[in-house]
């Protein structure tokens, strides 16, 4: 094989493969990045690219996903294949227009410090959420620290005063804890329970902060009608870090959780950004009486930069340009490229193998 | 130059730019510990008033949570204003560490990039120095997701003008996913929908058989099957309005009719070839090329001793004996002419072929054979090589050597049946999906039918209904320990001990001192049972180490927690874990009872023993 055709076919794996490539080839192969591995590899003495080429030959021919053990009932999915070969690799973008020169560092860290206390005022998008959790389900997608819990808090609050029951749920039992202080700060010890695998306390108040499995475990018995708890009096159910739909061992209890959400009760899915919360509202409004409303948006409110910093110490933008540009392609900043390559050189040249 | 900035050297840095408050990612617990150690050599201190004000912070956690007091790291903290938050250390500390961080007391955290979604305290720089992540034992390459959860920590809303991003080189790091998951659109989610079996026992509980599938369809799995089925349905037409160019043939069914025509066909000459597919010509000749006959090989005479066929090819070949004895092997097509001419050989079954009399007088006869000899004609019937029976039933069967079609359809076969056969296998795959859910959970009732927790009709016995409870990991294995009595009459610390092995699935490595022969031995039919069920659910790892763990937490009640710690290498974080997931299993089995009161109420034993110290600290 050329080195080019290899180059390339090798350039189509994904990190994960190419490291299973260099084991045991390349030394401290898990040291490097995408395309030093390639370059190394390409640089193989014969018979040991022989190998690669030969391994790499029964890797594309192998089904993509490894032979699993028999895990019952997991669906398999034909679409998207992260393995074998991934997406293409991000290419710099090329500027085709006459790019502006690379911003200093001293641009990079100007603005920096605290703003004066501001009388606080919803953003449009969290009034939005909250006005239209009246008659919709809803579903935030928006990025993170923009201020979900303030919808979450404001929905929760128009609920007990509808005398409603509200269920909040996470996935995780540190993050009930956080919440449940935070709550209870906000609306009092007697307003806020929380129920764990093995514990109740307080379960007569209006908000019940749970993990989305016990939420599961109440929605099944109600639905075999054998409920010790007033589901019909529940107006909001409130899914924290929704975006947990996508995890491989526990995503199907946030399925089951939509599916068997009471008709009455309001949905309110708060998520990090994803990539189609847009295909997630047509889901549930495909399954429950009133459609769900989609609030996305991918500004950070507060704007983030990023920088680059040398193990000497050295600081140069990571960026050419100062502000993190979205979908848009990237290009690195020209004394971090320079940086980076010393940098790579210099930790994985034979002399500093020990 | 070193393969990292010192963590030191990072934090001088990050104040001297005002970047801090930061979290710090790193690759694993082992580094963030190492990370808060290495201040104790290069001090870097912080002024008086904030380390005043942590020990105040830390004054009231402790009062709420008395576990985090004898802390090992309070002092680096209170000196540093540095501090790790890790899968290893207890809830308490890591609640005690962001109300640090929430005050503005610390300047950075040293936490594990795993551990992203549990880090829900933002600061004005997170510092990534990595861009791959251990994962079951491969190296992945992190995600657009997973870069922007780590990067989206970063700029404190009301608290920060702007927020940073550091990246700094580390052996795990590359710039390109770690550009591309800053500027790039996030990865959309897929389903990952599962059928288990307290889902089917659960679901049967509360509908009959006919309402399942409804309530299948209403799974995100299945809204985005059947929108990769639509875009199949989409191809389909396309392919079926190809098909209907064609326009119509004799027959219905033109493309079948042609395509087993064809079959035929070549399963004919198949046929032909495995026993004679020599030309017509030699054929013919082989007739008479039997022992003693006279043939030509080029201008030479000769006589045939012996007919056969070579071993690879099959080809039609003949052992002859020329002018002055010499006994050659030719293939059959080398002979020129067969001559009008047989003399007399009695055949042998080895070489040379005949008797040696039969031999000798060939040899003789050959000398005396005049140089013109008359050559035998033979008729070579063009078809005659057709199996004339095979023949006759291709005319029989299939209308199409004479059907006006004929020529329309051997043009358009090739294309017509590619498109017919991509026809097919989209039906099939539509199919697939459309009813995909339905099979995995039909797979299910079949086994639980089998292990009679669901009648024929797929109601739930008496055994499925308590069994439906069961609501875990391996839920399978306990049921059918708790049918088989395995648990009849066992201590408290037992049971715990064999449902903390069951419950846990880390196989991180940790030692622990002290094993019990009853829990061996216990573990032992536990882990027969488990593989005797592998077809049908994975077998837990069944570790004896974290068993005898929470054995010993409950069979000795007065053991303080720090004891504990010291008896296994496992991490504080990871034993308070291993004991909140057994108490959630032990729940489950004190909810069974109203049918096995006995078993529920040594549940109920193990979890009160359960609960106590940092036990009991938090819900
Ligand atoms: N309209 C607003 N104006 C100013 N500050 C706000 C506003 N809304 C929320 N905040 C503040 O933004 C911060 C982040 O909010 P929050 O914790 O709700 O974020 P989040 O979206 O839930 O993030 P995560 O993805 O981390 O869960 C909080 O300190 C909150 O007080
Ligand atoms: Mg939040």
């Amino acid at each position: 094989m050329t080195n080019d055709a290899l180059a390339n076919q090798l350039a189509g794996l994904s990190v994960r493969l190419l490291h299973r490539l260099a084991k045991n080839r390349v030394p401290r192969h898990f040291r490097m990045g995408k395309n030093r591995l390639i370059q190394t590899l390409l640089e193989l003495p014969p018979e040991q690219r022989a190998e690669v080429e030969t391994a790499l030959a029964s890797l594309l021919q192998a089904p993509a996903r490894p032979p699993q053990p028999p895990k019952p009932g997991k669906v398999d999915k034909p679409k998207r294949q992260p393995d074998a070969v991934s997406r293409p690799a991000p290419a710099e973008q090329p500027h085709s227009v006459p790019a502006k020169p690379a911003i200093s560092i001293q641009a990079l860290f100007e603005g920096i410090g605290v703003p004066p206390p501001q009388p606080f005022k919803p953003d449009d998008w969290q009034q939005e959420a909250i006005d239209r959790l009246a008659t919709n389900d809803v579903i935030l997608s928006v990025p993170t620290g923009s201020g979900k819990t303030y919808v979450a808090v404001e929905a929760m609050r128009r609920a007990i005063e509808a005398d409603r029951m509200v269920i909040y749920t996470s996935p995780l039992k540190a993050l009930s804890n956080t919440k449940l202080t935070e709550f209870t700060q906000i609306f009092g010890a007697d307003q806020v329970g929380i129920l764990t695998g093995d514990r109740r306390d307080n379960p007569q108040a209006p908000i019940l902060i749970m993990t989305t499995e016990i939420l599961r475990n109440l929605l099944y018995d109600a639905a075999s009608g054998e409920i010790d708890m007033r589901l019909d009096t529940l107006g909001l159910i409130i899914l924290d870090e929704s975006q947990f739909l996508a995890d491989r061992e526990r995503g199907v209890v946030w399925e089951e959780t939509i599916i068997f959400c009471p008709a009455q009760a309001r949905l309110l899915l708060l998520s990090a950004s994803i990539g189609n919360p847009d295909e997630i509202a047509a889901w549930i409004s495909s399954i429950r009486s009133k459609s769900c409303h989609l609030i996305q948006h991918r500004n950070r409110s507060v704007p983030l930069r990023a920088a680059y910093l040398d193990p000497s110490g050295k600081l140069a933008p990571f960026f050419r340009t100062r502000d993190i540009a979205r979908g848009r392609g990237f290009a690195l900043h020209p004394e971090t490229k320079r940086l980076f390559a010393n940098y790579e050189d210099q930790t994985l040249s034979p002399r500093s193998k020990r | 130059m070193p393969p990292a900035i010192h963590p030191v050297d990072l934090l001088r840095v990050l104040r001297h730019q005002r970047l801090t408050p930061a979290i710090v990612f790193l690759t694993s617990r082992r580094a963030c510990d190492e990370a808060i150690g290495s201040f104790e050599h290069r001090q870097l201190p912080i002024p008086p008033t904030r380390s005043a004000a942590i020990t105040d912070v830390l004054d009231h956690m402790i009062a709420e949570y008395p576990s985090i007091a004898d802390h090992p790291l309070i002092p680096t903290v209170q000196r540093y204003g540095v501090a790790a938050h890790h899968a290893g250390h207890l809830p308490s500390w890591k609640i005690a560490v962001e109300e640090l961080m929430r005050q503005g007391c610390l300047d950075a955290v040293f936490a594990t990039t795993t551990l992203a979604a549990g880090v829900d305290f933002p600061a004005r720089t997170v510092v990534i120095t990595q861009s791959s992540v251990r994962k079951d034992r491969d190296i992945m390459e992190l995600t657009v997701n997973e870069i922007q959860q780590l990067a989206g920590r970063g700029g404190r809303r009301g608290k920060d003008y702007v927020g940073f991003v550091v990246v700094t080189p580390s052996p795990y790091i590359d710039l390109g996913p770690i550009a591309n998951g800053l500027t790039n659109h996030p990865e959309p989610i897929d389903s990952q929908f599962v059928v288990s079996y307290p889902m089917v026992l659960n679901l049967l509980k509360a509908h009959s058989i006919d309402h399942i599938q409804p309530i299948l369809e209403k799974s995100f799995a299945q809204f985005q099957l059947n929108q990769r089925a639509d875009a199949y349905e989409t191809k389909l037409d396309d392919v079926e309005t190809q098909l209907e160019t064609y326009g119509q043939r004799e027959c219905a069914d033109w493309i079948a009719q042609w395509q087993s025509f064809s079959l035929a066909k070549k399963r004919r000459s198949h046929h032909r070839r495995k026993t004679q597919h020599d030309s017509p010509e030699i054929s013919a000749q082989l007739a008479f090329l039997t022992p003693g006959r006279a043939v030509e090989l080029s201008k030479d005479h000769a006589i045939v001793l012996r007919q056969y066929r070579s071993r690879g090819q099959g080809a039609p070949m003949l052992t002859v004996m020329r002018s002055g004895g010499r006994i050659i092997e030719y293939p059959a097509s080398a002979v020129t002419a067969v001559i009008d001419e047989v003399i007399d050989v009695t055949e042998a079954r080895r070489f040379p072929w005949c008797t040696p009399q039969s031999l000798n007088h060939a040899i003789e006869t050959l000398e005396q054979f005049p140089a013109r000899l008359r050559r035998l004609p033979i008729r070579v019937d063009q078809d005659g090589a057709d199996n004339p029976i095979l023949t006759e039933t291709l005319r029989d069967e299939f209308p199409c050597p004479t059907c006006p079609s004929r020529p329309a359809c051997q043009k358009d076969h090739p294309q017509a049946l590619k498109l017919r056969q991509e026809e097919h296998r989209l039906t099939k795959t539509i199919h697939a999906m459309r009813t995909e859910l339905w099979h995995r959970f039909q797979q299910h009732i079949e086994v639980l039918q089998k292990f009679g927790y669901l009648t024929p009709t797929c109601q739930l016995t008496s055994e499925g209904d308590w069994a439906r409870l069961i609501r875990i990991n391996h839920s399978l294995l306990i049921t059918e320990l708790i049918r088989m009595g395995a648990f009849e009459g066992i201590n408290a610390s037992l049971l715990a001990g064999v449902l903390a092995s069951i419950a846990h699935d880390d196989d991180r490595p940790a030692s622990f001192a002290g094993r019990q022969q009853a829990l061996i031995s216990t573990l032992g039919q536990v882990r027969k049972v488990a593989h005797s069920l592998s077809a049908y659910e994975e077998p837990p790892l069944l570790r004896l180490d974290v068993a005898a763990i929470v054995d010993r937490w409950i069979a000795e009640p007065t053991l303080p927690w720090s004891e504990l710690i010291r008896a296994t290498t496992m991490a504080e974080g990871d034993i308070y874990r291993l004991l909140a997931r057994t108490l959630e299993y032990l729940s489950q089995l004190h909810g069974l009872r109203s049918t096995h009161p006995g078993l529920a109420d040594i549940a109920r034993d193990a979890m009160d023993l359960m609960r106590r110290d940092v036990l009991q600290e938090l819900p």
